[in-house]
């Protein structure tokens, strides 16, 4: 491989995943100092690569992760002045012994002040980032529902019932869908799943592979709401739901629990 | 999936790393919901310690504040590159490495196949990528997982498993072509 391109495809992934090693790797990387080409290959063996993380079990992060890296940004932020403050005595002893007894009391009490308003300026100041945060959440929502009072009243917006199927789980639920804003609204009813699985909703277009419009698992007695985004223009035939591993599937895998034609 | 998808896509990370540059903790507030529990998935599959996973998991984000202006989307995907930063960091922790130096911003350009900015996108990969994982053979596998979750080469994993080396070599490419395959569905 020495100064020529690699001559397979996997060597760029093998590279990327940290698996090539002694000469393998040295010629690998002496080649690809000077070849534009090949790290253009390497960028995506690397994305592909990273992809595989997702095969890592799903664990979410405590909350308290997030509430420490904003204390963080807070507290090293420039423009902060967090050196403590210091009084220089006046150099004549005269004038210092003078003023000594109320110079003393009243820097301490600036000191004490100072670190006080300090420390509530701290508490805004992550107050603001988790209220400005909040409002972008809101914001997006708020567009979200104005997307979906429009699509309601649009004409060409369809509402579909979805059945339930022989020898499956109780259950009901509605999709309404507008094909040309790529917008679909899903409500439903279902039991529980068990850990290990999830219920996955489907757009079955009139041609080509259902397409996935969402994974949930419903917890007892609620509803499910699901607002999603598929391409704009797809012409559905039916909408399903079906009974996957959690996380759900690529494809449709599982036993069809719901199932809706459009008519 | 829930509502939130739509409310994800609104904004791009390129606009909310646009607006870390200019010191808006909001804006990265934002790109920790939307990635923190990719990450702390891929940290904790690979360290097996919550703690160190968490520490990580706040360190890549601080980095993010302050490099978010060496960020240049042309040269790859936001999520491309904290999942890259996520495993050199674990991996160097888990085998007592120094710690990452915090440029290999600069020094890996990650393409995703895919855009990952919604959650909708995220559940479909992990379906995606755990049913080509199951496609492989069991040796397969376990070479390709001794790879990544444990930055293995070659060498190491044939020591570790008391495999040949040849065939260490050849599980592994065959895992990548398969793997190439099926992610281009």
């Amino acid at each position: 491989m020495s100064g020529n391109h690699p001559t397979r495809e996997e060597d760029f992934d093998l590279y990327a995943l940290g698996a090539l090693d002694g000469d393998e790797k040295v010629a690998f990387e002496s080649h690809l100092a000077s070849c534009a080409d090949c790290k253009v290959k390497l960028a995506d063996s690397h994305g592909r690569m990273a992809l595989l993380a997702f095969s890592a079990p799903t664990v979410q992060p405590s909350p308290h992760v997030k509430e420490q890296l904003l204390r963080q940004l807070a507290l090293t932020s420039p423009g902060r002045n967090t050196a403590p403050v210091q009084l220089k005595p006046e150099r004549e002893e005269g004038v210092f012994a003078r003023w000594w007894g109320i110079l003393l009391p009243l820097a301490g009490a600036f000191a004490l002040a100072s670190v006080l308003l300090w420390l509530h300026n701290e508490t805004l100041e992550r107050q603001v980032a988790e209220l400005r945060s909040t409002i972008i959440e809101q914001q997006a929502q708020l567009s979200q529902a104005r997307d979906v009072a429009e699509m309601m009243s649009a004409r060409d917006t369809v509402v579909v019932s979805l059945a339930e199927q022989k020898n499956q789980p109780e259950g009901t639920a509605r999709v309404i869908y507008n094909s040309r804003r790529g917008l679909l609204v899903y409500n439903g009813h279902l039991a529980p799943t068990t850990p290990d699985k999830s219920y996955q909703l489907w757009l079955v277009p009139a041609s080509g592979a259902p397409i996935s419009a969402g994974v949930f698992n419903p917890s007892n007695g609620e509803t499910n709401s699901i607002v999603a985004k598929v391409p704009p223009g797809t012409a559905a035939k039916a909408f399903a739901v079906t009974l996957e591993p959690a996380g759900g599937k690529p494809s449709p895998t599982g036993p069809m629990i719901l199932v809706g034609p459009v008519s | 999936m829930t509502g939130e998808t739509v409310t994800e896509l609104r904004v791009s990370d390129a606009a909310l790393v646009a607006r870390i540059v200019q010191r808006d903790e909001s804006a990265l507030a934002a790109l920790y919901d939307r990635y923190a529990g990719m990450l702390s998935s891929v940290l904790n599959r690979i360290l097996r310690d919550t703690q160190a996973a968490e520490e990580i998991l706040q360190d890549i984000f601080y980095q993010l504040w302050r490099s978010a202006e060496q960020f240049d989307a042309s040269r790859g995907s936001l999520p491309g590159w904290l999942l890259v930063i996520a495993r050199n960091r674990a991996i160097s922790r888990l085998r007592r490495h120094n710690p990452a130096s915090g440029e290999e911003l600069l020094e890996n350009t990650v393409v995703l196949p895919t855009n990952l900015e919604s959650s909708i996108a995220q559940q479909q990969m992990v379906g995606k990528v755990r049913s080509a994982m199951d496609s492989l053979p069991k040796e397969q596998r376990a070479a390709l997982e001794l790879a990544y979750f444990e930055g293995l080469t070659h060498s190491e994993i044939a020591a570790r498993t008391g495999d040949p080396l040849g065939t260490v070599k050849t599980r592994l490419r065959s895992a990548l072509e398969t793997l190439k395959r099926n992610f281009k569905k």
